[in-house]
């Protein structure tokens, strides 16, 4: 990996296009900014790593049967009709 | 920061053989960029986003407010300028279900699928509010 140092207001120049720059430290933390151009998705890792493992897990192959709980009858009906029991 | 309001969706704008084009494809799944929604009226309100170019594969997906009632999605400026939404009614959203044995099933409320209807064109997105939501939200309990 790469190691640069950088002082707060100073920036790095990615591929020509990219720039990363150290807008202040505030404690442990350090505030980014990123230009970058649209179509370069920006993501914080530890959820974009989380959504896409989720992704891998979710999907499926040949379409299969869904479990009968989740059809049955229908998922968001019975909060509604105890509703209009209720009133 | 919008906190979209999405009205509940119009199952047939969005039935057949539609193809919506994701220009990032998925998280994971960067390079598949053109799904196509499958719906079955047995297995409403879940739906089928099956890759274009491999019809195996596919993902279950569901309109959030089906199974989530309270969920207020909060969609970046960048993202709804990204997607062109004009107004909230533009925005479709599907959320991915992951099956988990044959009674369980959990929906990822942090990154919905947001489609704008006019254009069919999507993108997985990271909500601002996505610390608020759980990435395995139990539904279908029996």
């Amino acid at each position: 990996m790469l190691i640069l140092s950088r002082k707060p207001g100073e920036s790095i120049v990615i591929d020509g296009r990219i720039v990363v720059k150290i807008v202040r430290l505030e404690g442990d933390m350090v505030k980014i900014g990123i230009e970058a151009p649209r179509e370069v998705p920006v993501h914080r890792q530890e959820v974009y790593d989380e959504i896409q493992g989720n992704n891998r897990e979710a999907l499926t192959e040949h379409r299969p049967q869904l479990p009968r709980a989740l059809t049955r009858p229908n998922v968001a009906a019975e909060p509604e009709l105890a509703c209009a029991k209720g009133s | 920061m919008n906190t979209l309001e999405i009205p509940e969706m119009d199952m047939r704008q969005t039935e057949g053989r539609d193809i919506i084009r994701l220009p990032f494809g998925l998280l994971g799944f960067e390079h598949v960029k053109q799904y196509t929604l499958l719906t079955n009226p047995e297995e409403e309100p879940f739906m089928w986003f099956q890759m274009l170019d491999n019809a195996k594969r596919a993902f279950l997906v569901v309109p959030p407010f089906r199974v989530a009632p309270d969920y207020q999605p909060d969609i970046s400026d960048d993202e709804v300028d990204f997607l062109q939404l004009s107004s909230p009614s533009d925005a479709f959203l599907i959320n991915i279900v992951t099956l988990r044995g044959n009674h369980h099933a959990t929906v990822n409320l942090k990154g919905p699928i947001v489609i704008n209807r006019r254009t069919l064109i999507g993108k997985q997105v990271i909500l601002n509010n996505a610390a608020q939501y759980s990435l395995h939200h139990p539904i279908g309990a029996a």
